[in-house]
């Protein structure tokens, strides 16, 4: 063999089968957004359960020639792209999420105070207006259902419907759905103080019925029925929520609903995680789509604040006994985040008034308002 | 739970929403968006023939699932149905959301010079306000209202007939030479359906969690009712006096010769399985010489053990 033949050699291999010719700065610009997640869910502790495997998901496919996200010669997937495929391109991880929040979720509140189910509905108002106002950015109509449902503050439900209508925008959705979650602390106050007077913020509400076992039992069982006759589409979403919420209750299968609610769960959000972060490489990632949907995003879930208030304010015009309306804001699902919020202003409003339990009612009406919309959109495109 | 202090979250959010309002102030408008990237949802028609009737089936704009277009022809025969692009059909004003499906270009023979055909498209994806649409590039201007009967038959099928006269502004070769050409396609206002959609989506949520709420506040009843009852049942077993009840427990009787015998053989069960015990060791009386001697072997083996020693040795 001669110098020039293992020169050649050499060359071939440095440009054929490492990362360092084929860096592209788009690629090097990811690894950095990557670096930023990493550090939010590591140093600042900010949804650090979703953020550390999404982030790494980012890391890891923004590397060039990485088989990670392909398919092999003969067709078959590459490591994460297998994850995808199967956990969210067969819908499957985010029902199996749905399953696991049902196990560990409590109904006892929306049970005691069904009136709060029309708050989930109305916190739903920021979905379809930012559906329309998308539509004026030039999104397609499945792109901007997909966008609407951040607002939503349903993770799962999110990744759900994208990957169902719009998979090209996954990433940006899920991201922004997420991010803006963690931020509903920040977001929702101003929103809550600016629609409601210090008197309204002083409302007591009458402490909640006790709910006997046997209802929660058959809650799951009645809320399926209806929900799955009226809208179809959401059946594997709310089947799943409303199975594992069976077991919970049923209290026969301990076992089950144990591992629904720790082990199943984990697993599959580490699978969830990855796959979702693997989709933001940087040619489907570095354009102004991912960066409006963020825009959009923070206005979502701002309507659809403003909108489960609104709703409290006039289901008060009706009611005897009158509502806090700062439980409305919990009616965004992001449990129980969004009641803790109502919560704390509350107790700002006046130290004695304890509304974490009244919040909790809209804030699980918020989870099935928001797989509704899902469903609805779902069913819109069928 | 996060123990983020509350600046960060207050600086990040701030910084967020100035990014995000810079980025939503500097988004083009509509018309560069809808040519942003590739056009995803661009309907890609497979056609089969049956006798007269041409087939398309495609998946249009704003769906997930296929649908089935029917074109036959009266007045003429049904030559080919082709698919095509918009983009080679784009005037101002006219947007391509508003088609659902591709544009399609019908020829037609056999028609009568100067003549008239009939042609119809039938499909369960229209609706009563379908429109459909002709565009012909010779005309002054190339995109014109078909002027459609739009005839609703069982099953919720719609049906659009266009009537093309041969050589007409329609027909796309100009000519009055018993060939027709039609291109066009179906259209419906897309912000009509997106903000139709939009209302009846939003209220059907209301009405679904509404029903859903009526559904709960009457098994609520229902449940309360129970435990109402069983609260009641049980308040009143209470306050009745109790069936007097024999303190002792009936016990069974075991005679006392098998009651020996058990315990002789539980004895002797017990004794066989005790292991010996050592009653008794001989224990010379210890000299200072050979303790001292005791200590030193138990300090040399205790050596090798000793990782302190060991380092220590080396």
């Amino acid at each position: 063999m001669t110098w020039d033949q293992v020169l050649e050699l050499i060359k071939s291999i440095l440009l054929t089968q490492t990362g360092i010719p084929n860096l592209a700065i788009g690629q090097v610009i990811m690894v950095l957004i990557a670096f930023f997640f990493l550090y939010l869910a590591v140093a600042k502790e900010y949804e650090p359960l979703l953020l550390v495997p999404i982030g790494f998901g980012i890391f890891l496919v923004n590397f060039p020639l990485a088989p990670l996200m392909g398919f092999s010669e003969h067709g078959n997937p590459e490591l994460i792209r297998a994850f995808y495929k199967y956990g969210i391109e067969w819908e499957i991880i985010p029902c199996v999420i749905f399953l696991g929040l049902g196990a560990m979720t409590d109904f006892g509140p929306l049970i005691a105070n069904p009136k709060t189910l029309i708050i989930g509905a109305g916190a739903q108002l920021g979905v379809f207006i930012t559906y329309c106002g998308t539509l004026f950015f030039g999104f397609t109509l499945k792109e901007a259902a997909s966008v609407g449902i951040i607002g939503g503050a349903d993770g799962p439900t999110t990744i759900y419907l994208t990957a169902k209508l719009a998979p090209q925008l996954l990433g940006a959705n899920a991201l922004a759905a997420y991010s803006y979650m963690a931020m509903v602390p920040l977001i929702q106050p101003p929103i809550m103080r600016l629609m409601t007077t210090p008197e309204q913020r002083r409302i007591k509400m009458r402490q909640l019925r006790p709910v006997s076992a046997r209802e929660k039992l058959f809650f799951p069982l009645i809320a399926t029925i209806l929900i799955i006759i009226l809208i179809p589409a959401v059946a594997p979403l709310m089947g799943m929520f409303m199975f594992g919420n069976f077991m919970r209750e049923c209290g026969v299968v301990k076992r089950l609903s144990d591992t629904a609610q720790n082990a199943l769960m984990n697993i599959v959000t580490i699978f969830l995680g990855l796959s979702v972060g693997a989709t933001m490489q940087a040619d489907v990632f570095l354009s102004w789509k991912p960066m409006l949907i963020f825009g959009f995003g923070l206005l979502d879930f701002v309507i659809c604040t403003f909108g489960g208030i609104l709703t409290v304010h006039i289901m008060n015009l009706f009611l005897k006994e009158k509502m806090n309306p700062l439980i409305g804001s919990a009616g965004v699902s992001a449990v129980p985040m969004a009641a803790r919020v109502s919560q704390v202003e509350g107790l700002k409003a006046d130290p004695d008034n304890w509304l974490i339990m009244h919040a909790m009612g809209p804030n699980l009406a918020g989870v099935i308002g928001s797989a509704s919309a899902a469903g609805m959109f779902i069913a819109m495109f069928m | 739970m996060t123990h983020t202090p509350h600046g960060f979250f207050k600086r990040a959010f701030w910084t967020w929403l100035i990014f995000v309002s810079v980025m939503l102030v500097m988004a083009p408008g509509t018309e560069v968006w809808a040519a942003f990237g590739e056009d995803l949802e661009k309907p890609r028609p497979e056609f089969t023939r049956e006798g007269d009737v041409i087939t398309a089936k495609l998946v249009p704009r704003a769906k997930s699932t296929s649908v089935l277009l029917r074109f036959l022809v009266s007045g003429g025969r049904l030559v080919d149905v082709e698919g095509m692009d918009f983009k080679d059909a784009v005037r101002p004003g006219m947007d391509n959301k508003d088609f659902k499906s591709e544009l399609f270009v019908i020829k037609i023979d056999n028609v009568s010079p100067g003549g008239e055909a009939q042609i119809s498209v039938t499909s369960n994806f229209f609706t009563s306000s379908t429109q459909y649409w002709v565009f012909n590039e010779k005309s002054k201007e190339p995109w014109m209202n078909g002027e459609v009967q739009n005839i609703s038959l069982p099953d919720l099928v719609q049906q659009l007939v266009v009537s093309v006269k041969d050589g007409g502004p329609f027909d796309s070769d100009g000519a009055a030479d018993g060939r027709i050409t039609l291109v066009g396609g179906p259209k419906d206002s897309f912000w009509g359906y997106a903000l139709g959609t939009l209302f009846i989506r939003f209220f059907g949520i209301f009405l679904v969690l509404g029903i859903l709420m009526i559904g709960m506040i009457l098994s609520g009843k229902v449940f309360q009712m129970f435990d109402k009852k069983k609260a009641t049942l049980e308040k009143e077993s209470q306050l009745q006096p109790e069936a007097p009840t024999s303190d002792i427990q009936p016990v069974e009787t075991v005679g006392s010769e098998l009651a020996t015998a058990v315990g002789v053989a539980l004895h002797l069960y017990f004794s066989a399985s005790r292991p010996e015990v050592i009653t008794h060791i001989f224990t010379p009386a210890i000299s200072p010489w050979l303790r001292q001697g005791r200590e030193r072997v138990m300090n040399a083996r205790f050596i090798p053990t000793n990782r302190a020693n060991r380092l220590q040795n080396r």
